[in-house]
């Protein structure tokens, strides 16, 4: 399976086919038929394995933001070219990503500089709390993005590492 | 166009025994396809696992769209053949959708011989790209191959339809401008280089895939040059150095994720306009074929009871009803294309031969590909049927059917034998697509008249020197004969030397005549032209 | 009453932003007055900045700075010709010398006298000065007052108490102490932890009430003798010290204690001659007790829900005792009727330990109905930032009674879209659904002891199957693949022969 959604943490992996009459989701464990009827202002209506449910839905890149049975959920559109890729070079552990918006306090590191595990490389600063974000392997420091006192958005990247061996 | 009115009765003691019979043949076929796909000695997979490779029809599931058929070719090709060690001839070909595109897949079995190609490897590839060539269909080649099978390369490698048929095909198809992309997911070596180099397209996975005209070892004994598969010919060199290769991936997955998005990117063909209607099921269940083909291959059945589980609504106009009666002519819709069909019901005579010769004009009049239902014992023989010069009015038949512009379709239900076989658009007459049911044959004449021809010859011959024959030795001549006989004309021989494109499940046939006229529309269809008809 | 037409003002100028500049604009504009309006760049194209009469830019090194900068917001209002400045809550409304100076400008401060903000904005003070007027605040003991007497006056205060760092903050450096024996060790290791946090090691105690509820209650004064209680309000449901449902009437209170606890809020602020709209805080014990916290001397965020049950317009008032009118009513005047409760839409994701989110504002459809008030600044089309407080909009719910009013607020949360920021409103009908809430059993500690209700539950397979759906069908790569298959393949499906 190509695509993926991220929901949460959690990344799932499903396709989409066109039937005679609508549309199949293939999941791992099952395959449904879906449709989808758009109305105005984001709402539609959804038919998934034979039942109805209006939802809302809004899109921003490759963000889907869904409001279905009453609580609103974002996914995030994986394209496969992109995920392939990223797995091909290494994990999404070389991208050091803000766990909330906030602004830079302190930054340890710089580009080029070799670090280990666990190793403090900033200090950030969101809800009047201090967060460290430590290396979440060992590596080489790419690129540092934000410098003390620049604010940024969650899932920001913060900093990028490289493989050491890659640098050599 | 009104509905074919089945005369079967499907609860009848006749109908339920063809049909267990039909079934248990169509299981045995489901299996020996099982065994060729699936089964394969545990260290071979354990060493493509190894290798971090996926096995084919893995791939072929990640290059596939999701929810969408796959038309596999002669999946049992070369099963009667090398003891039966190459199952499906070491590679998967086939019609598939890929990115929404209509395109042949041309696949390496590496999990058979590390993919070797075998003659029937290469007779299947051809055939592959023949279709590509006739139908104009993009092709995606997924290669991973260990090269040719040097013990046999005398029988692959220099005639005309050998090896070097798949590149001229592939540049072939280059020059009408219908686009290639190779994966390079294994090592492709001397003449397989070429697969990946005469494409459009190509992607290479770092680590396991290789392009080079002579891998290492031959390196090192012509030049006494040390060099590594990687340095020689591997993703990173040709995708930055020598330009061989277009696209790097770390994965075969990502490797076939670029192959769709480059397929993505071909321009959709603008289909040949032929009379198309909303399609409909066929309102007699398809299902009921088994019930419908009788057990004994001499039994005679109705054709039309075949068109009723085929075609749209069953409803089926027909042509000349009162004439030449033994050949069944008409207009249907399949999958909503409508369609001229041409379906044996008994031998053909003069007037049959005529009706088919003037209805197969009909449909190249008006653009209406042809389907072939051959069922056919011949055409009938006889003194008073040469002075009514059934053999002129069966060549104007095979004219007819050999000048054919519009796409032609055969499916070999039961019997096909003689020049009957000719006159109903056999393997030599160019059909888009042959197919057969598991329970048809295929010879120059039946079993059991070649086999006494041949004794008599035999028989003859001992007799002008003298020797009489008791029964036991005109036996021992006979039964070998015969047994070879039926063994070559069975649906199994003619699959594995791919004489046709693969034995179907009669409940299959609809929707591979579906995919496979979908496909011929790619072509546009020609002016109807004709040699001489001998009047 | 009179008409505002007659008022020394006819331009109110507010300086604030977000739901509470536009809550002020709707009375401003529904009483014929004019509305202006000052704004940060980051705020161009919200509600409050659309429906003012004026709105003048203003700027700063930060968004939250230009609505500190008292000189640029009183050169607005006077660029505006308005004669009167309301300061919401938060960023000026309780700073002294921005009301002096608005004063001394000509321009009526919508609030106290600044004397009332110095006294109550300064919180020993106002401690001190409400326990002298004979009002209860909690034991306690100040250890700068006689450093020799400290640990004496403190085991005077009774278990159990709370040990704190005078310069702290925070939570850093407390201590509960329960058993007395402990107490001299327990306020060395305060003071060792004060030193080491804020390099100060004094210290001061008070009693500490153990799963204490916060219980305040609305009052209103003309400054010129009248002063009202417009009942309590509870806010006990906090995270981060922060309230996010307040309701009224408190279903912890009694007629009596009802009684009690809004005669003494009145009683503080008859004691100072409060003038505007101002809220009295209390402790509230689990045996009935209750303790003066503090005095806020502004509109309250959570306001609403004393208006919904009592049919007051708090700005009105407000604007009406600034405007130099009489309260004109007495405490008998003031009645109340059914249940009221306000939920704060937060942009948070609770179950990451509420964090803040930020993002754009896709689509936002509010809930409507009877009973179903939306206090918000932001519209469809805009964008929820990290330069502001995260609070979006305000749900108000008034029903028959608490039920009633629960069993709305579960379905209004439900028809709440908002799409592109994720908000609090699933977390929001979890917690309203917990049988402690449902019984009215909370206290500020309830959802720090009570994580699971932050947490986000298990996801049903068929919400899972659903959402996937969705955002598949929403995708165009992924739609695109499936529409570029032919009809008839596509009807086909994965066949294989």
């Amino acid at each position: 399976m190509h695509h993926a959604f991220k929901l949460g943490d959690a990344e799932h992996n499903l396709e989409l086919s066109r039937s005679a009459d609508g549309y199949r989701l293939h999941l791992a464990d099952r395959t449904l038929p879906i449709d989808l009827k758009t109305g105005a202002d984001g709402r539609a209506w959804l038919t998934l394995d034979g039942e109805h449910h209006e939802v809302v839905i809004a899109t921003r890149g490759d963000d889907v933001f869904v409001h279905f049975d009453g609580e609103a959920y974002q996914l995030r559109y994986e394209h496969p070219l992109k995920r392939l890729a990223a797995a091909g070079l290494g994990s999404a552990e070389d991208r050091v990503l803000a766990p909330m918006p906030g602004s830079i306090v302190s930054v340890s590191v710089k580009a080029g500089d070799a670090v280990t595990k666990g190793q403090i490389l900033l200090v950030m600063e969101s809800m009047k709390m201090e967060t460290t974000i430590a290396a979440p392997r060992d590596g080489v420091i790419e690129a540092v993005t934000y410098d003390k006192g620049q604010t940024f958005d969650r899932d920001a990247l913060l900093l990028s590492l490289v493989a050491i061996e890659k640098k050599k | 166009m009104k509905r074919i009115e089945s005369k079967i009765n499907t609860s009848s003691a006749e109908f339920q025994s063809n049909a267990a019979h039909n079934r248990k043949l169509v299981e045995e076929f489901r299996e020996k396809q099982r065994k060729v796909r699936d089964e394969r000695p545990q260290r071979d997979i354990d060493r493509l696992r190894s290798q971090n490779k996926l096995l084919v029809r893995e791939r072929l599931k990640l290059l596939l769209d999701p929810g969408t058929p796959f038309l596999e070719f002669s999946s049992l090709a070369a099963n009667d053949a090398y003891d039966g060690e190459v199952p499906g001839a070491a590679c998967v070909t086939g019609i598939g959708i890929v990115s929404g595109r209509e395109v042949v897949i041309n696949a390496g079995d590496a999990s058979v011989k590390g993919g070797a190609w075998y003659p029937l490897t290469v007779k299947k590839t051809v055939r592959a790209l023949d279709i590509a060539i006739e139908n104009r269909l993009p092709v995606v080649h997924l290669c991973d191959s260990a090269g040719g099978f040097l013990p046999l390369q005398a029988d692959l490698f220099a005639d005309k339809y050998m090896a070097g048929r798949i590149f001229r095909n592939q540049c072939q198809l280059s020059k009408m401008g219908v686009q290639q992309v190779s994966v390079v997911l294994g090592h492709c070596t001397a003449g397989g280089a070429y697969v990946p180099g005469l494409s459009d397209y190509n992607v290479i996975v770092r680590g396991t895939g290789a392009i080079f005209l002579a891998g290492p070892p031959l390196v090192k004994a012509a030049t006494g040059e040390d060099v590594t598969v990687d340095e020689l010919g591997g993703c990173d060199m040709h995708t930055s150095v020598s330009g061989t290769a277009d696209y790097p991936a770390g994965s075969e997955e990502e490797a076939i994720a670029i192959a769709r998005d480059i397929v993505a990117q071909f321009k959709r063909p603008q289909k040949t306009h032929i009379e198309w209607q909303e399609p409909e099921a066929p309102f007699y269940d398809p299902a009921e074929l088994y019930g419908v083909i009788p057990k004994d291959i001499k039994q005679q059945f109705d054709i039309r009871e075949v068109i009723a589980r085929l075609v749209d609504g069953s409803r089926f106009h027909e042509y000349q009803p009162n004439y030449g009666k033994t050949l069944i002519c008409g207009y249907a819709h399949l999958w909503g294309y409508k369609i001229g069909i041409l379906g044996n019901n008994g031998v053909l005579f003069n007037d049959s031969s005529l009706k088919g010769a003037h209805f197969i004009e009909l449909c190249n009049q008006n653009r209406t590909p042809i389907l072939f239902l051959q069922n056919i014992t011949g055409f009938m023989v006889g003194r008073e049927y040469e002075r009514r010069g059934i053999t002129k009015d069966g060549a104007k038949m095979i004219m007819a059917v050999s000048c054919s512009e519009v796409p032609k379709f055969t499916v070999m239900c039961n019997g096909s034998f003689g020049a009957g076989n000719y006159g109903m658009s056999g393997r030599a007459f160019d059909s888009r697509f042959l197919f057969s049911w598991p329970q048809s044959q295929i010879s120059v004449m039946g079993a059991e008249q070649a086999a006494n021809t041949l004794a008599d010859v035999k028989i003859r011959q001992l007799a002008k020197s003298g020797k009489k024959l008791s029964q036991t030795d005109i036996d021992a001549i006979r039964d070998p004969v015969l047994g070879e006989f039926k063994r070559k004309q069975s649906a199994y021989w003619s699959t594995s030397e791919i004489w046709d494109d693969g034995i179907l499940d009669p409940v299959d046939t609809r929707n591979a005549l579906g995919i496979a006229l979908s496909a011929a529309l790619n072509t546009p269809i020609s002016d109807p032209r004709y040699g001489i008809f001998r009047m | 009453m009179s008409d505002p037409r007659q008022w020394p003002f006819h331009t109110v100028l507010v300086a604030n932003r977000g739901e509470i500049a536009v809550r002020v604009l709707r009375t401003v504009r529904k009483l014929g007055l004019k509305g202006a309006v000052v704004y940060h760049a980051a705020d161009r194209g919200t509600l409050a900045v659309k429906m003012a009469d004026h709105a003048i830019e203003i700027t700063g090194p930060t968004p939250v700075a230009s609505y500190l900068d008292g000189a640029q917001i009183i050169a607005a209002a006077k660029s505006c010709g308005a004669g009167a400045i309301h300061p919401g809550y938060g960023f000026l409304s309780e700073n002294k010398g921005f009301c002096q100076a608005v004063e001394a400008a000509g321009i009526r401060f919508i609030g106290p006298t600044p004397e009332q903000i110095d006294l109550m904005g300064d919180k020993v003070r106002a401690r001190n000065y409400v326990q002298k007027a004979g009002f209860p605040v909690a034991p306690s003991a100040i250890e700068d007052d006689d450093p020799k007497t400290f640990v004496e006056r403190s085991r005077k205060v009774g278990a159990p108490l709370l040990i704190k760092p005078s310069a702290g903050g925070g939570g850093k450096g407390m201590r509960i102490v329960r058993d007395l024996s402990l107490l001299e060790q327990e306020i060395e290791r305060g003071r060792s932890e004060g030193q080491r946090y804020f390099g100060d090691g004094r210290l001061y105690c008070e009693r500490y009430i153990e799963n204490p509820r916060h219980i305040e209650v609305q009052v209103l004064g003309d400054g010129q003798g009248s002063v009202v209680h417009v009942f309590e309000r509870e806010c006990s449901v906090q995270r981060r010290f922060q309230k996010i449902v307040e309701e009224t009437p408190s279903p912890a209170l009694d007629d009596k204690k009802r009684k009690e606890i809004c005669e003494t809020a009145a009683g503080i602020a008859r004691a100072i001659g409060y003038r505007n709209a101002g809220t009295v805080e209390f402790i509230f014990g689990p045996s009935g007790e209750f303790y003066f916290l503090e005095m806020n001397t502004r509109l309250q965020v959570e306001h609403p829900v004393t208006e919904e049950i009592t049919g007051i317009d708090l700005v009105h008032e407000q604007l009406r005792v600034a405007a130099g009118e009489k309260l004109g009513y007495g405490q008998n005047d003031v009645k109340s009727q059914g249940h009221a409760i306000e939920f704060r839409i937060y942009a948070e994701d609770a179950a990451r330990g509420y964090t803040p989110t930020t993002g754009p504002v896709l689509v936002l459809h509010p809930p409507q109905g009877d009973g179903v008030r939306w206090d918000s600044g932001i519209v469809q089309g805009g964008e929820v930032t990290s330069a502001f407080d995260p609070m979006i909009a305000k749900l108000i719910i008034r029903g028959t009674d608490r039920k009633d009013a629960i069993a709305k607020a579960d379905q209004a949360l439900r028809e709440t879209v908002l799409l592109g920021c994720k908000t609090n409103t699933a977390f929001l009908r979890r917690l309203i659904h917990h049988p402690a809430f449902v019984a009215g059993d909370v206290h500020t500690g309830f959802l720090d002891a009570n994580p699971q209700i932050a947490a986000e539950p298990d996801m049903p397979a068929q919400t899972l199957h659903a959402l996937l759906g969705a955002a598949a069908l929403s995708t165009r790569p992924m739609r695109d693949v499936a529409d570029a298959v032919p009809d008839m393949h596509a009807a086909i499906g994965s066949w294989r022969n």
